[in-house]
């Protein structure tokens, strides 16, 4: 009776251990492809940024656009939420931007999303963003 | 050769096609229709870091961005 029991919790056990394995597994596949991913976007973003913007954002992980209807200066930061900074001309953040694509996208995508929506439908992209005014 | 990138979950696909061939052109035609139906962007590259949007496909243009509907974040 006893060795049947230690049978069973032995292969219990061996159980126990293949799933833990099996979820490790799962977890680091799964980081990989979100590296991956995001390296991918961010190569993407790099790839349309001026040769301006490319050095900011080696530098500094950060550009600056310029809006296609008012000509306004905004500062794209890495982040995905309340990323965008609307500048004065002393380089003051006035106000902060977030619109983002739908989805679930990595947020290279989402920057260059972003930049592209500024320079081309400034007016558009605003009209469907959340802002706060920092400074009236 | 002309490459449509549709960003998604996996940070983008590209669909690449020959320009000379009737048949891929058409079915970058559609892809195009789709996805502007589906409330994508599209950009097209006009520089070294420009861009300017379309709204017809342009089976001239050597690369176009599809971007997914913006909403407030």
């Amino acid at each position: 009776m006893n060795s049947l029991l230690i049978a069973f919790a032995f292969v219990c056990l061996l159980g126990l251990g293949h799933a833990l394995s099996l979820a490790a597994h799962a977890v680091c596949t799964d980081r990989r492809q979100s590296r991956r991913t995001e390296e991918k976007a961010r190569a993407l973003l790099r790839s349309w940024l001026t040769p301006q913007q490319a050095n900011q954002w080696d530098t500094r992980k950060e550009f600056e656009v310029i809006g296609s209807h008012t000509g306004t200066r905004y500062r794209i930061r890495r982040a995905t939420a309340m990323n965008i900074d609307e500048l004065d001309s002393r380089g003051k953040v006035v106000t902060q931007w977030c619109f983002a694509p739908q989805g679930e996208l990595a947020v290279g995508d989402i920057m260059l999303a972003q930049k592209i929506a500024l320079e081309t439908m400034e007016w558009n992209a605003l009209a469907s963003a959340n802002r706060r005014v920092l400074r009236p | 050769m002309p490459t449509q990138t549709v960003m998604d979950h996996t940070g983008d696909t590209r669909h690449q096609f020959d320009a000379t061939d009737q048949a891929a052109v058409a079915e970058a035609e559609k892809r195009f229709i789709e996805l502007t139906g589906a409330g994508f962007t599209a950009a097209k590259r006009t520089g070294n870091g420009t861009s300017e949007l379309i709204r017809t496909f342009d089976p001239t243009a050597e690369e176009t961005l599809f971007i997914p509907r913006l909403i407030a974040g």
